[in-house]
C-alpha cells in the first residue's frame, strides 16, 4: 500500500517535470534572438538575388510552415500536439526532410555504441570494484589505481588517442564513420560484420572511462558497508561470508543502481564528442550539424528526446529505490 | 556450580597504521558458572569491548589476539598464530550482544529475514516456516509485539531495536551471551525493559550465561552477581557484585564509584569527585601500576613494580596498598587525588569528569 502511494506520487512528479520540460524547451528556441526563418532567408537570398518582395513571400510562406505567425500559447499547443504525436516538423537545414526521420536515422547508431558500453562497463566495473574491496591487497590497489586513472582521463582524450595510435598508426581499425562507403544500413550479416569494424574504437573509448568510474564508486561503498555495524554483528552470528556479501552488495548497489538508469538515460545525448571524434552517424553527431546550421527544429527535438530519456530515468531510478530501500519509501510518504 | 567459561591470561592488541601495538587486553582472566552474570566495569577506552570481542570469537583485524586459552563448556580453544575456530561457535556457543545496536540490522533488511539467515547459518537444512515459527514463539515468549518480524530496523524505537537485537543474538540459545553495553544508548526505562528481558532469558535457561559489560556501575548492581573492573587494558578487581559496590579494596574501583553520578548510599552525603587526570595511552602504558599517575595511595613502588594479586580467584585486587591492608576497603577520600604529579594543581579535580560518560570509545 505504502509502495503504492510512493509510486503515485512519483508518477505525479514525472508529469510535472514533463510538462515543465516542455515549455522550456518550447521557450528556450523561440528566445533565440532573431527568428530562425529570417536566418533561412537570409540564407537563401545570401549572394543578392531576389527582389524585396520575393524575399517577403518567401518569409511569409515559412512563417506559416514552422506556425510561426501565431500568437504564443497556439504555437505552444500546437507545439505540444505535434510532439504527442511525434511529429517534430520539418528541418530548416536540410528541407523538407522531417526531422522525426533524422532522429530515426541516427538514434540506433548512438544506441548501439552507448548501451553495449554502459552495460558491460556497468557489469564489469562493479565487479572489480566489489571484489578490489573484498580481497584488499595488491589486487586493490592495482585496480583502484588504474580506475583512477581510467576516469580521470577525459573521454575524448581517450577516444582520441585509441583513434591515432589503431586507427592512424597501426592501421587496424578503420579512422571513422559507421559503415564502410558504398554500403547502406540493412539487417545482413555483410553490413554487420563492416559496421563492427567502425564499432570497436567508439565502444572501447567509452567502456574503459565508464568501468574505472563504477569500480571506484563501488569500491568505496562496498568498503564503506564493509566496516558497518550490521556486518560486524552478522559475523557475530556466524553467518557465513557469502550471505553477508549479499547484504554489503544490496547495500552498495543502491546509488550504483541510480547511475546506471542515469546513464542510460542520459545516453542520447551522452556520447556527443566521442561520436565527432569517430564521425560516427548518431544523435551526437546530428546535434552537431543542427547547432553548427541554426536547424531548431532538429535542436529542439533532440533536447527533448534528451529531457525526456533524463526524467523517465529519474523516475526509474526512484521507483527501484524504492523497491529496493525501505527508508526511502517511508521518507517519501511520510510514515514510518 | 559447573564452570561455563574460563579464560586464561589472554592478551590481545591492535596493530596500528604505523605498526605500533595498541595493548587492549593485557594477561586477563576471567570466568563464568553455570547461571552467573559477570559485570565488567570500567572508563572509555580500557578494553572492555576488546575483551568482548575476543570472549565472543569476533576477533579480526587490526586485532590479534597473541596468548591466551578459551574453555567453553570443557571445550578448549587456544588463541595463538593459527588459531582456528568454527564459524558456527559463533552465535551458538558464544554470542555477542553489541555495542550500539542502532545499526546492527542492514536498513534494507527485515527483521525476519535476519532472523532465518541465523538459523539457516547454523542448520543448512532449515526450513524457512519452521525457523520463522519457531523465532515467533520465541517473540512471544518474551513479550515483544510480533509485528517486529516484519519491520525493517528504521521502523523500530531506539530500545525496542535493542530488544529484538538481544533476540536475535540469543535466537539458538547460546551458553554464553556477551552483552557489550546493551543499555547505554537507553533511557531509563527502555533499561529497565531491557534488563528484565534478559533476566527472563536467564530464567528460562536459554542461555547460561552472561558477561555484562558496562561503564554504569548502578546497572551493573542491579544485574550481575560479581563485577570485574578493568583498567587500562588490564582486570584490577573482581569480587561479588555488593561487596565490590560497598566494600572496594582497589583504589581505581573506589575511584569509579566516586564519580557515579547516581551514588550509592555510601557515598551519598560525599562531593563526587571524579577521577582527575584521562586513563592511559595503551600505546604507551604507565610502568609499574597503571593507575598510579591519578592514585591518591600511590607509594614509590606503585611507579616501578607491577602490583601483586591480593586474594583469591573469586575476589582480589591488583594493587600495592590491597597487598599491605589485605581485606580492608579503601577509605574512598584518600583514593582520588586533587592534583597530579608536578604539583600543579588539576582545574578539574572536583568537578565531575564523567566517567566514559560519553561511552563509545574508539573500536566498538
Ligand atoms: N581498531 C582499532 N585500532 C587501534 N586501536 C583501537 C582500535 N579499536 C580500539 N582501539 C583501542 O583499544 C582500546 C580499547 O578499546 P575498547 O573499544 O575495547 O574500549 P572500551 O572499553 O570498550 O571503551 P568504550 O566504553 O568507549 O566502549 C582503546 O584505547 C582504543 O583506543
Ligand atoms: S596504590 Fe599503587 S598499586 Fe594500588 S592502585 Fe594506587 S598506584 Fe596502583
Ligand atoms: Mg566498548
Amino acid at each position: 500500500m505504502q509502495f503504492a502511494r510512493y509510486l503515485l506520487r512519483r508518477t505525479l512528479w514525472l508529469l510535472v517535470t514533463f510538462v515543465a520540460a516542455m515549455v522550456l524547451v518550447f521557450l528556450l528556441i523561440r528566445l533565440v534572438p532573431g527568428n530562425p526563418v529570417d536566418a533561412i532567408v537570409a540564407q537563401m537570398t545570401r549572394g543578392g538575388g531576389g527582389s524585396g518582395e520575393q524575399v517577403r513571400a518567401i518569409y511569409d510562406n515559412y512563417m506559416r510552415e514552422f506556425g510561426l505567425d501565431l500568437p504564443l500559447w497556439q504555437q505552444f499547443l500546437v507545439f505540444c500536439q505535434n510532439v504527442l504525436q511525434g511529429d517534430f516538423g520539418t528541418s530548416f537545414a536540410q528541407y523538407p526532410a522531417p526531422v522525426t526521420a533524422m532522429i530515426g536515422q541516427a538514434l540506433p547508431w548512438s544506441i548501439a555504441i552507448q548501451l553495449p558500453a554502459i552495460v558491460v562497463g556497468w557489469l564489469v566495473g562493479n565487479v572489480v570494484g566489489a571484489v578490489a574491496a573484498f580481497r584488499g591487497g595488491w589486487f586493490d590497489k592495482g585496480a583502484f589505481l588504474t580506475s583512477i586513472f581510467a576516469t580521470s582521463v577525459p573521454y575524448y582524450c581517450l577516444a582520441i588517442i585509441l583513434l591515432f595510435v589503431v586507427a592512424v598508426r597501426m592501421q587496424i581499425l578503420p579512422a571513422g564513420g559507421g559503415y564502410s562507403f558504398g554500403l547502406s544500413p540493412e539487417l545482413t550479416l555483410t553490413f554487420f560484420g563492416d559496421a563492427i569494424t567502425y564499432f570497436w574504437l567508439p565502444f572501447w573509448s567509452l567502456v574503459i572511462v565508464f568501468i574505472g568510474g563504477q569500480a571506484v564508486g563501488m569500491r568505496s561503498m562496498a568498503i564503506y558497508e564493509l566496516g558497518s555495524d550490521y556486518v560486524n554483528y552478522a559475523r557475530g552470528l556466524g553467518i557465513g561470508d557469502n550471505r553477508i556479501t549479499r547484504y554489503i552488495f544490496r547495500n552498495a548497489m543502491l546509488p550504483q543502481l541510480s547511475g546506471l538508469a542515469l546513464s542510460i538515460g542520459g545516453m542520447i545525448g551522452g556520447a556527443l564528442i566521442t561520436e565527432l571524434v569517430f564521425n560516427y552517424p548518431g544523435l551526437g553527431t546530428l546535434l552537431f550539424t543542427a547547432i553548427s546550421s541554426n536547424d531548431y527544429p532538429v535542436i529542439q527535438a533532440i533536447v527533448l528526446l534528451i529531457t525526456i530519456a533524463v526524467l523517465l530515468a529519474n523516475f526509474l531510478v526512484d521507483v527501484v529505490n524504492g523497491l529496493i530501500d525501505p527508508r526511502i519509501r517511508a521518507a517519501e510518504t511520510g510514515d514510518r | 556450580m559447573t564452570r561455563l567459561l574460563d579464560a586464561r591470561n589472554l592478551r590481545a592488541a591492535y596493530r596500528t597504521q604505523d605498526g605500533r601495538l595498541v595493548r587492549a587486553v593485557d594477561d586477563v582472566s576471567v570466568h563464568v558458572d553455570e547461571g552467573e552474570v559477570l559485570g565488567v566495569a570500567g572508563e572509555s577506552g580500557c578494553g572492555k569491548s576488546t575483551l568482548g570481542a575476543i570472549l565472543s570469537l569476533n576477533v579480526r583485524s587490526p586485532l590479534q589476539v597473541e596468548s591466551g586459552t578459551l574453555d567453553i563448556e570443557g571445550k578448549r580453544q587456544d588463541f595463538g598464530a593459527s588459531a582456528k575456530i568454527p564459524r558456527t561457535w559463533r552465535g551458538s556457543v558464544v554470542s555477542l550482544l553489541p555495542q550500539g545496536a542502532m545499526n546492527s540490522i542492514s536498513p534494507t533488511m527485515r527483521v525476519r529475514d535476519l532472523c532465518f539467515d541465523v538459523v539457516r547459518a547454523h542448520d543448512r537444512r532449515a526450513r524457512r516456516s519452521d525457523a520463522l515459527d519457531r523465532v515467533r514463539d520465541r517473540i512471544a515468549d518474551l513479550g515483544l509485539p510480533p509485528r517486529v518480524l516484519d519491520a525493517y530496523p528504521h521502523q523500530l524505537s531506539g530500545g525496542m531495536k535493542q530488544r529484538v537485537v538481544t533476540v536475535i543474538s540469543t535466537l539458538l540459545n547460546p551458553r554464553l551471551l556477551i552483552a557489550d553495553e546493551p543499555t547505554s544508548a537507553l533511557d531509563v526505562s527502555s533499561q529497565r525493559a531491557l534488563i528484565e528481558m534478559l533476566k527472563e532469558m536467564l530464567e528460562q535457561k536459554i542461555m547460561a550465561g552472561v558477561i555484562f559489560v558496562t561503564h554504569d556501575l548502578p546497572v551493573l548492581r542491579t544485574v550481575s552477581d560479581r563485577i570485574a573492573v578493568m583498567y587500562a587494558g588490564k582486570i584490577v578487581e573482581v569480587a561479588d557484585a555488593g561487596d565490590l559496590v560497598d566494600r572496594p579494596r582497589h583504589p581505581y574501583s573506589a575511584a569509579l564509584l566516586s564519580s557515579v553520578l547516581v551514588p550509592e548510599p555510601r557515598y551519598r552525603t560525599m562531593r563526587v569527585k571524579g577521577i582527575p587526570g584521562a586513563p592511559p595511552n595503551l600505546l604507551d602504558p604507565p610502568p609499574g601500576c597503571r593507575f598510579h599517575p591519578r592514585c591518591g595511595l600511590a607509594m614509590p613502588q606503585c611507579h616501578t613494580d607491577e602490583p601483586p594479586t591480593d586474594g583469591t580467584e573469586l575476589r582480589y585486587s591488583a594493587c600495592h596498598w590491597s597487598a599491605q591492608h589485605p581485606g580492608e576497603s579503601v577509605p574512598v577520600e584518600a583514593a582520588t587525588r586533587d592534583e597530579l604529579d608536578g604539583g600543579e594543581p588539576l582545574d578539574r579535580a572536583g568537578e565531575p569528569v564523567a566517567l566514559a560518560g560519553d561511552g563509545t570509545g574508539v573500536g566498538r
